[in-house]
């Protein structure tokens, strides 16, 4: 039930972000080049609703519909990485013209160029994931303390 | 589904599937985790598919949904316009270079357009809002030097 409960949000998700032509790069493109204020505007009212509803989560003490655990949720405290990383990401997203969401669903609509960047996005996030077991063998055999952030749930 | 939706339906649809996540699962709605999930369930083995991984299913089965009812692309941006004829193949590295870009600095960044620019933001969590100035910052000015350069 959660699984299919996550399964018809990613789905509505797909669908309004192809519908909205997030996954044209052109409309991409004009919008970061200030053309056309529909991405910003598109953005911002997403935020802003999600922004409002997750508040109107709060205030009601929601639970969760399908575990009835309290909704809840921690801010992060910003760290290098998260400038880091993000001046890569913003650079893959400008020259693709596509982030990760829209990249599934271009995949799905057949977008014959979407395969390279989906493969440069699975290559991209094993790097990383193969990263961090390398950094967990070496504690493992050296026993020593490898600095590295917690990592958590990201999106 | 020929005639783009407009922004302040699409808009606000999108962020009401942050809240549904939340408010169905209490979890966070990210693409990046998404594709992570599938990822970590091919290379390591006892790991299965999560919501996470059921959430990107989704997001192509909306795709092959747009794929059949709304309009197709006519070639791709910037790059089909810049690399003609026998220079086409080059889009194929490039993508793949700026998949890569995407997908380790996404991680990194602990998020996207969607964990961090949607679902953090929405929460008003300090690493999200600087991942998001500084990911937008980089793709305008990335997206004026291309532009510059083609």
């Amino acid at each position: 039930m959660k699984r299919f409960a996550a399964l018809v949000v990613g789905f509505v998700f797909g669908l309004t972000l192809s519908w909205s032509g997030m996954t044209d790069p052109d409309v991409l493109r004009d919008g970061l080049l200030f053309r056309d204020s529909y991405l910003f505007l598109f953005f911002i009212s997403a935020l802003l609703t999600a922004f409002v509803g997750l508040r109107v989560l709060k205030v009601l003490q929601a639970r969760a519909l399908l575990t009835g655990e309290p909704v809840s949720w921690t801010g992060v405290a910003p760290e290098r990485r998260h400038v880091v990383g993000s001046l890569l990401f913003g650079a893959g997203w400008a020259i693709a013209d596509a982030c990760p969401g829209p990249i599934a669903a271009q995949l799905g609509q057949g977008v014959f160029w979407s395969l390279a960047t989906a493969a440069g996005l699975v290559f991209g996030v094993w790097l990383f994931l193969r990263r961090g077991v390398t950094a967990e063998d070496r504690v493992r055999t050296f026993g020593q303390r490898v600095e590295r952030a917690p990592v958590p749930s990201e999106g | 589904m020929h005639q783009q939706l407009a922004w302040y339906v699409g808009g606000p649809v999108v962020g009401l599937c942050v809240v549904a996540l939340r408010w169905l699962l209490n979890e966070r709605l990210g693409a990046t985790s998404a594709w992570s999930n599938a990822v970590e369930r091919v290379s390591s083995p006892g790991v299965r598919f999560d919501t996470r991984g059921w959430l990107l299913i989704g997001l192509v089965l909306g795709g092959i949904v747009f794929g059949i009812f709304g309009a197709g692309l006519d070639g791709y941006g910037w790059l089909t316009e810049t690399f003609t004829g026998d220079a086409r193949w080059l889009i194929v590295p490039v993508l793949l270079a700026a998949g890569a870009l995407i997908g380790f600095g996404a991680k990194t960044a602990g998020g996207c357009t969607s964990g961090n620019g949607l679902s953090g933001n929405a929460i008003l969590s300090p690493a999200s809002l600087v991942a998001t100035a500084t990911f937008f910052g980089t793709a305008i000015v990335v997206s004026f030097v291309i532009e510059a350069l083609t």
